[in-house]
């Protein structure tokens, strides 16, 4: 046996006995110890239990989570776009409720009560820490909390407790900027939990989206604590010690009101989305994404059937298409390629292209065409952006290569968050060689270049996207961040406080460049033969812009589509680029018009609509329209 | 459909032939309690059924130990030991944890490395203890010292006082079963109580602080030692027969701090009394006394010091609990075993009940 011989000398059976021995002692050890400490407990629990009972009785002094007030939210001028109003709600602390059922029927007999609210009640008490209070419903009527006060005796465990709801008083107008909170859920308590928040498990709301969700840190404030002496029936009787709550900060955004109801009502009831910004800044003056939702319903737990309509909408209300939606820019994206193609030293002001309707590659069987059957004849930059044509930029695509369009784009913002303060935005697509061996596993083709060059092929862009591009058009050649929270302030009468913004990347070194763009987009809008031309016709002030249609279904042969007679989802989508007024710009603009047909058609009108409202009618017949000074 | 049913039972016998039923029946009542209790002290159904996965998982743990032959576990013991120190000191590095290091982010669970500390401490020195010459000379008290003094060092300097205890607990433990001298255990003994005013200065202040607030709660009633008051008016207020299950105020109006975990063990006494006590105190002895006797039917040293050192253990963690949440004792950082809300405790305390089972089950084959 081998572990014989290697311990040839020890004697197990000794071994075994010496081990029997101490584990017997040891196990009378135990014995002793647990045995003492039941004796212990027995001193504490037998003899002296009076004394525990009664202190225990006494034991009155309870830690009460102090709520602050969420921030408000103002737009430029002043105006209140989200406050908090008084109101009340009904809680239930189940513990102390002997019939549940007859509780509530009795209840209902007294208050407003859907299934919705039963059922949400029912799972909050699942989860629920007991003898904790359990909300039944918001926002009592003041008749019901009069028909409550009568007799609340006969309901113990029932209480009607003031608290802030939260106010949208512009309903639908900014649902997709300032978005909505939400009553707190299970998910967003363990969320707290796990960064050691839980006393935030205490507010009402939580920021669901739009901005309350993004600047949910600073809206919310912090939760302050009393310690609260209560009576026999754990009601308080006075506060002992005060560790006062932190208000939110208020939030002061760029975005005007006045605007914001102009751009809606500028569409006309169509659907589709609008971004306006300063170019001097890159603060967004208003952003509409239609149709839009009201954000109130959410507020104090939306029902079940009103979630369900706005999710399963076709329309897609909830959907914020300026931050999240993408569509090829189609001719939108002309005025960056010719920025493009100027900076590398490939076009000037004065050299041209032939149009002949048709663009081929060397040896290639098919063509691209223009979109006027036999051409536009000989070409310049101005009348390649006027008329928007298309071989001019076939052109220019295949002498940049897709290695440069996708370098100076990426440059110029595209294909990634322009980094808005709204969470869950897209990045969009801008097309590459790396990009596309990625997603397809392939190499790419030449014929991807051209079509890559009028916004075609595998762009994909945000109106975002395209209104800071634009901005930064007219502007100086830098690009900034858009964003819609200028400054903070820690309450009514504290300092307002700037938001930091990152600095401005310069995109374009040369301001003739910009100043050649600017020639070409301006002829768009003014020149005899501008696409834009109708839109601008009788404006008192020059605009600037670029029309554009988006391809829901490709060209095929020679076969033209009417844009009007195609089944309304497959229409195109009406794009416009812009600034006005073209010599000082003081807004910018990017929008979408859905199924709009041809840019020019259904989007620069309401373009032109947006830009009446901003900067107003001419000041005085006298005074000549370009030295006029907008509108602040 | 018989020959089915037969099938399913020799199968079902192949894995749990090794399992000591009273033993398993003693746990198993055990945690009954805790499923109880925490559906009281937690009050939430998702609470209990996850602290019910831990068990089951345990269990499944204790199944599979079972099987091992000591001496198969024998073999890894020096493996075990130097992978769990080097994942000790891995935590220095990436540990993440709320006030001490103490936890590995393994994305899918925490590894904590003090709880395989608790395994892997006693089975070293079990395995040392296994070829050395007993009972234990100088020199191999020395080596025993050493390899239980750098675990232990290194966990009280995470800081993690309440693991340190343990693991130097069952290390010690193995020691004293292989039969140390008791004019040695003086000696010891002795050096300890010197070394005791050199100690005090290595503390941190919140163990001092802990110390002082154990020798007069009342000092500082709305800091540490509130936590100490209130556990006690819970204990007092529950009486000889407790004030039944769910109505325990004390935790209910939150006066009682972590009372899923460390306190829960008042939590369990006022809402069931001194009776409560007796009968739970009653099934830890059961538990500790069943596992010393398995232990002495082991076939070697080394399965004998191995589950000897994780029964008393066990029951190092029931009187520091019991004794700390009663103001008997110092507050120090120990769960109840098995009724404390929290999982890897749980996990690793039935994996040792494994070993013990294995050790009672592969029995002396010869007299001795």
């Amino acid at each position: 046996m081998r572990r014989w011989r290697a311990r040839p000398v020890r004697n197990p059976a000794a071994e075994g006995e010496q081990f029997r021995r101490r584990a017997l002692l040891s196990g009378l050890g135990v014995g002793a110890a647990l045995l003492a400490l039941a004796i212990g407990y027995g001193r504490l629990q037998i003899q002296q239990h009076e004394e525990y009972a009664t202190r225990s009785e006494e034991n009155r002094i309870r830690l009460d989570p102090i709520v602050p007030a969420r921030g408000l939210v103002y737009d430029r001028n002043g105006v209140l776009l989200a406050d908090n109003a008084p109101a009340y709600r009904l809680d239930i602390v189940p513990e102390r409720v002997d019939d549940m059922p007859q509780l509530l029927a009795a209840l209902r007999e007294r208050v407003a009560l859907s299934e919705d609210e039963i059922r949400r009640f029912e799972n909050a008490r699942k989860g629920s820490r007991r003898f904790k209070p359990i909300a039944l419903k918001l926002r009592l009527s003041e008749e019901e909390i009069a028909r409550l006060a009568v007799d609340r005796h006969r309901f113990p465990g029932v209480e009607v407790v003031p608290y802030l709801t939260r106010r949208y008083p512009f309903g639908d107008l900014a649902a997709h900027i300032v978005g909505y909170v939400g009553r707190i859920d299970q998910d967003d308590i363990d969320a707290m939990a796990s960064r050691g928040e839980s006393r935030f498990a205490a507010l009402p709301h939580i920021g669901k989206t739009g901005l309350e969700r993004y600047y949910e840190a600073r809206l919310r404030g912090d939760v302050g604590y009393q310690e609260v002496e209560t009576n026999v029936e754990n009601r308080p009787l006075r506060v002992l010690r005060r560790h006062d709550a932190q208000p939110g900060a208020d939030l002061h955004l760029s975005i005007d009101i006045t605007l914001q109801q102009a751009m809606v009502e500028a569409f006309q009831g169509q659907h589709g989305a609008a971004i306006a910004i300063d170019p001097a800044s890159g603060e967004i003056l208003a952003m509409v994404s239609l149709p839009s939702y009201d954000p109130n319903l959410f507020v104090g737990g939306i029902s079940f059937r009103d979630y369900k309509a706005l999710n399963e909408d076709p329309a897609r209300p909830l959907f914020n298409r300026n931050v999240l939606g993408g569509f090829p820019p189609g001719s939108t994206l002309k005025p960056f390629m010719a920025l493009a193609g100027l900076k590398e030293g490939l076009i000037t002001p004065e050299s041209t292209v032939f149009s002949s309707g048709e663009f081929r590659l060397p040896g290639a069987a098919r063509g691209y065409r223009d979109w006027r059957p036999g051409g536009h004849g000989t070409i310049n930059l101005r009348e390649s952006l006027a008329q928007s044509v298309n071989t001019y930029y076939f052109d220019l695509a295949m002498k940049l290569g897709i290695d440069r369009i996708s370098a100076d784009f990426d440059r110029m913002g595209f294909g990634r968050p322009t980094g808005i303060d709204l969470t869950g935005e897209a990045a969009g697509v801008l097309p590459s060689r790396a990009w596309k061996q990625r997603r397809f596993k392939q190499g790419w083709f030449p014929g991807e270049t051209v079509i890559a060059g009028i916004g075609q092929g595998y762009w994909v862009t945000t109106p975002l996207q395209l209104a800071q591009g634009t901005a930064m058009l007219a502007g100086d050649g830098l690009l900034r961040r858009p964003h819609l929270v200028r400054a903070t302030q820690a309450g009514f009468g504290a300092p307002r406080v700037p938001e930091p913004q990152p600095a401005a990347l310069r995109v374009v070194d040369d301001p003739q460049h910009l100043a050649a763009v600017n020639d070409g987009l301006v002829a768009t809008m003014h020149g005899p033969t501008g696409s834009g031309a109708r839109a601008a016709a009788g404006a008192w002030y020059r605009m600037a812009g670029k029309t554009g249609t988006a391809q829901r279904v490709s060209r095929q042969g020679a076969e033209r589509l009417d844009p009007n007679r195609l089944p309304y989802h497959l229409r195109h989508q009406a794009l416009f680029v812009g600034y006005a007024p073209a010599d000082k710009p003081t807004i910018a603009l990017a929008l979408v018009v859905e199924h709009g047909g041809s840019g020019s058609l259904a989007a620069a009108p309401v373009a032109r609509r947006i830009f009446d409202a901003w900067i107003g009618p001419p000041p005085a017949p006298s005074v000549e329209p370009v030295a006029a000074e907008p509108r602040p | 459909m018989n020959v089915l049913i037969r099938a399913l039972g020799a199968f079902a016998w192949r894995w749990l032939d090794k399992l000591d039923l009273p033993l398993l029946l003693g746990l198993v009542a055990i945690m009954g309690i805790s499923l109880v209790v925490q559906a009281s002290a937690g009050g939430d159904a998702a609470s209990v059924l996850k602290q019910a996965a831990r068990f089951a998982v345990g269990l499944a743990a204790l199944v599979v130990l079972s099987r091992f032959a000591p001496s198969t576990l024998r073999q890894w013991t020096p493996l075990a030991y130097v992978a769990s120190l080097a994942l000790l000191g891995l935590v220095f590095l990436i540990g993440t944890g709320r006030s001490a290091n103490l936890w590995i982010d393994l994305k899918i669970f925490y590894l904590q490395p003090g709880e395989l500390l608790k395994l892997s401490v006693p089975m070293m020195v079990a395995w040392f203890l296994h070829q050395a010459f007993l009972p234990p000379s100088w020199r191999t008290l020395a080596i025993s010292a050493a390899i239980i003094g750098l675990p232990v060092g290194l966990t009280v300097l995470q800081p993690d006082f309440g693991t340190g205890l343990l693991v130097g607990a069952s290390g010690v433990f193995a020691v004293f079963l292989a039969g140390i001298a008791w004019w040695r255990i003086g000696v010891f003994a002795g050096l300890g109580l010197a070394a005791l005013p050199i100690g005090w200065q290595f503390l941190m202040p919140y163990q001092k602080a802990r110390v002082f607030t154990f020798l007069d709660p009342e000092s500082d009633p709305l800091g540490e030692g509130w936590n100490i008051i209130q556990s006690k008016i819970a204990i007092g207020s529950g009486g000889a027969t407790g004030k039944g299950w769910g109505q325990g105020t004390q935790a209910h109006l939150d006066f009682l701090p972590e009372h899923t975990t460390d306190f829960v063990f008042s939590v369990y006494s006022e809402e069931f009394g001194w009776l409560g006590v007796l009968v739970l105190l009653g099934l830890y002895f059961f538990v500790v006394a069943r596992s010393l006797w398995l232990a002495s039917q082991a076939r070697d040293t080394y399965g004998r010091l191995l589950a000897g050192a994780l029964a008393l253990t066990f029951s190092v963690y029931v009187i520091v609990n019991a004794g700390m949440v009663a103001g008997f004792l110092p507050v120090v950082g120990v769960p109840m075993p098995l009724l404390s809300y929290g999982g890897t405790s749980a996990v690793s305390l039935l994996a040792g009940f494994g070993i013990v089972m294995a050790a009672g089950a592969h029995r002396r084959t010869w007299g001795g």
